[in-house]
């Protein structure tokens, strides 16, 4: 796998600029370029070099402590190191052993590939919002993305590329994007961070002529190969005849060359995103207080945000699991009565969640999961409140269930139910079944209206009453009961609302009057 | 003709020659003729109304039964925070109250009681609060004073009975004790007006009489 050597030199294109990401990259050398014609293919290539290291929640943000990343159990090396490691002059590839002598206390982490592809496909999905036709390619930590015919609606390539860039910045990711109308030259340009967007042939072969031929993606026989004949840079390869490359070095230069200038279409995969997304994180260091988990669930929200936005849906519920050291896990849920998709909607309950939650052992990562998602549909609020008693716009009741529990906010549906105990069913605020036809039953107004009903309790023969009515019923599912129910107010002034149980002669307090 | 008639009881109107008492702040009728004389218009919104009294079920609930039946029929929520019974439903909607608009929220901590009690009141469709606070101390309640004040909600707080010696932010504080077929109450804190002077005001607690 190629990685990428030493550090940034631009100051503008480091990860902790991102208002800079709004601007399109200025490049003064580069002459005014036609707007590719919408419709015809153009390939952006993200290329993405740090992403092992940016796969990382830094759980103390903006820390100066060296941070490396190793590969290679039984020789370790340096797969990828951050900005002060990189400082202190650690470079990927370095033997472990020379990175610890020049840095005081770095963390050092395991590089990881089954992770890193995990985030490469997350990034894929994300990158769905701007194109159909995205493929990841996880050896080489880059994501493809055909945008000719995005163009229109993104306003032009430049605002394309801006856009793209913003957007995987904000996640927490340094891409470096390429653009050209073939697969091939884009991922080359991207590598190299070149700023010019080749449209046409002509303009392509110009843009790569300069270019060292060592950034070809050849076998470094090859590359020797032709630096053996004199070649340099890709223009000269460029020059020479076809048919005298084939006889020499095979079809495979030949091949390479057509795939670069547009000659020889390079079809490519379509990636198709799972149907259930998921995401990960895993911190740098553990984390015990809920508080510093803020920052990386947020980091997760707003994947999930332009996932869901990507495949045009929203989702009512969400899992987050807080990974433990050891495989095990403490599993979350939230549910709103209305889906949506929005980052701060879902940031403000999870912080709710959070902020109650003792942390039994400390966490090592998070992972977020949309089980269940619904089809868009207009993801605005109103301008005006709703009158409409199952809405929630503002999750409000989401809001209190996520601090005091599901079951904690509750609704009575009335049922046919003849018993007053069984005449109405608990149910989550946002179902409530239509009521069954009309008003009450007549079983249910012959034992009067009652306020309160508390489970059942034997009760002493009251002094003076005021009779309700018999209730008779329960029969038909062999639970027969005949009551006389009567409001018996008690000696501490209390409204009592009793029945006797007419075969047994027995007392109940059922509930209140009042 | 209705329309005529809500309006002219609403008592922030003026009517000339002296209707009625000028009123200082929104209220909602109590149902209650007497009472709402008392109260000068019914109870207030956007306030917090103590009710201080044992033991629960002796009529405290029903004498609410018209202003819950009023903010129903407005399809506005009544939310009960953490009642010491289960409301049985069916008598509720017999009683003019929409089963679909009458929330229960279960808390234990203070803390939660209060923080919920925050929520429900700023929210804008909260018609009713009546929250059943078993503890002592007054000092939450000024957080609730200013939720309040951020709706118009009519916020009543039920309390145990040795709260009422303590001073408390509440607009309105009202002792109530039931006495035979009915139910004294009795105004101990009014702001913004001399106490009702007088007996205190009794309601029917009749078994069917409803208030309606």
């Amino acid at each position: 796998m190629r990685v990428s050597t030493g550090a940034r030199s631009t100051p503008g294109s480091g990860r902790d600029d991102p208002q800079l990401t709004l601007l399109p990259l200025a490049s003064p050398e580069r002459a005014p370029e036609p707007e590719p014609v919408p419709g015809q293919p153009l390939w952006l290539a993200v290329h993405l070099p740090h992403l092992a290291l940016d796969a990382l929640a830094q759980t103390d943000s903006g820390s100066s402590k060296p941070l490396i990343l190793t590969e290679d159990p039984a020789r370790p090396r340096v797969h990828d190191a951050n900005r002060a490691a990189r400082q202190a002059g650690v470079r990927p590839g370095m033997a472990l052993a020379d990175a610890l002598a020049v840095l005081n206390a770095p963390i050092v982490l395991d590089y990881e590939p089954e992770a890193v592809r995990r985030h490469l496909l997350t990034l894929a999905a994300v990158l769905l919002q701007f194109t159909d036709h995205v493929c990841p390619e996880a050896g080489q930590q880059r994501v493809l993305l055909e945008v000719g015919r995005s163009l229109r609606l993104f306003r032009g390539a430049e605002a394309l590329e801006a856009q793209v860039r913003y957007t995987l910045r904000r996640l927490g990711y340094t891409p470096r994007i390429g653009t050209a109308r073939t697969p091939a030259a884009a991922r080359l340009l991207a590598r190299l961070r070149h700023p010019a967007r080749p449209l046409d042939r002509d303009a392509l072969r110009r843009t790569l002529a300069p270019l060292p031929l060592t950034e070809l993606p050849l076998p470094a026989a090859d590359i020797q190969a032709l630096h053996g004949i004199g070649l340099e840079r890709i223009g000269d390869l460029l020059r020479l005849p076809r048919q005298d490359l084939t006889l020499r070095y095979g079809t495979q230069l030949p091949e390479l060359i057509d795939r670069l200038l547009g000659d020889l279409p390079e079809p490519l995969p379509r990636f198709h995103p799972p149907e259930t997304p998921a995401f990960h994180l895993e911190f740098d260091q553990e984390v015990s207080a809920t508080g510093a988990l803020r920052f990386p669930l947020k980091r997760l929200l707003l994947q999930l945000e332009h996932t869901l936005r990507a495949r045009n849906h929203r989702t009512q519920g969400l899992e987050l699991q807080l990974l433990h050291r050891g495989g095990t896990a403490t599993r979350l849920t939230l549910e709103r009565s209305q889906p949506g998709s929005r980052v701060e909607e879902w940031l403000e309950l999870w912080n709710i969640r959070l902020s109650r939650l003792e942390l039994p052992v400390p966490v090592r990562g998070l992972r977020l999961a949309a089980p269940q998602l619904l089809p868009a549909g207009d993801d605005s609020n109103g301008l005006f409140s709703s009158r409409d008693g199952s809405r929630d716009e503002s999750g409000f009741l989401a809001r209190l269930r996520a601090r005091l529990g599901d079951d904690a906010v509750l609704r009575f549906a009335p049922t046919l139910h003849p018993l007053p105990e069984g005449a109405q069913e608990a149910c989550s605020p946002d179902a409530f079944p239509a009521p069954p036809g009309g008003a009450a039953t007549p079983a249910q107004h012959v034992v009067g209206a009652a306020l309160w009903l508390r489970p059942l309790q034997p009760a002493s023969p009251p002094g003076p009453l005021d009779w309700l009515g018999r209730l008779e019923g329960g029969w038909w599912a062999g639970d027969d009961q005949r009551r006389d129910y009567a409001i018996a107010p008690d000696h501490q002034g209390r409204l009592c609302w009793v029945f006797r149980d007419l075969r047994t002669g027995q007392w109940q307090l059922q509930g209140f009057w009042g | 003709m209705s329309a005529l008639e809500e309006l002219l009881a609403y008592p922030g109107l003026w009517r000339g020659r002296g209707a009625g008492l000028p009123a200082t702040a929104p209220t909602r009728s109590s149902g209650f003729a007497q009472l709402d004389r008392a109260l000068r218009g019914g109870w207030p919104r956007g306030q917090l109304t103590e009710l201080i009294g044992a033991p629960f079920g002796s009529g405290e609930t029903r004498m609410l039964l018209p202003v819950l039946a009023t903010c129903s029929r407005e399809q506005r929520r009544v939310m009960l925070v953490t009642p010491p019974a289960t409301p049985w439903i069916p008598g509720w909607r017999q009683l003019g109250v929409d089963p679909e608009g009458v929330f229960v929220i279960r808390a234990t901590s203070e803390e939660d009681i209060i923080w919920s009690c925050e929520q429900i009141l700023r929210h804008p469709e909260t018609g009713v609060l009546l929250a059943w606070l078993q503890g002592s101390r007054s000092a939450p309640l000024r957080r609730l004073r200013l939720a309040a004040g951020a709706g118009d909600a009519c916020a009543f707080l039920y309390r145990p009975p040795a709260v009422a010696s303590q001073p408390s932010p509440a607009h309105l504080r009202i002792r109530w004790q039931a006495d035979g077929n009915r139910l004294c109450l009795e105004v101990i804190k009014f702001t913004g007006g001399p106490l009702p002077a007088g007996q205190p005001v009794v309601i029917p607690r009749d078994a069917r009489c409803t208030g309606m």
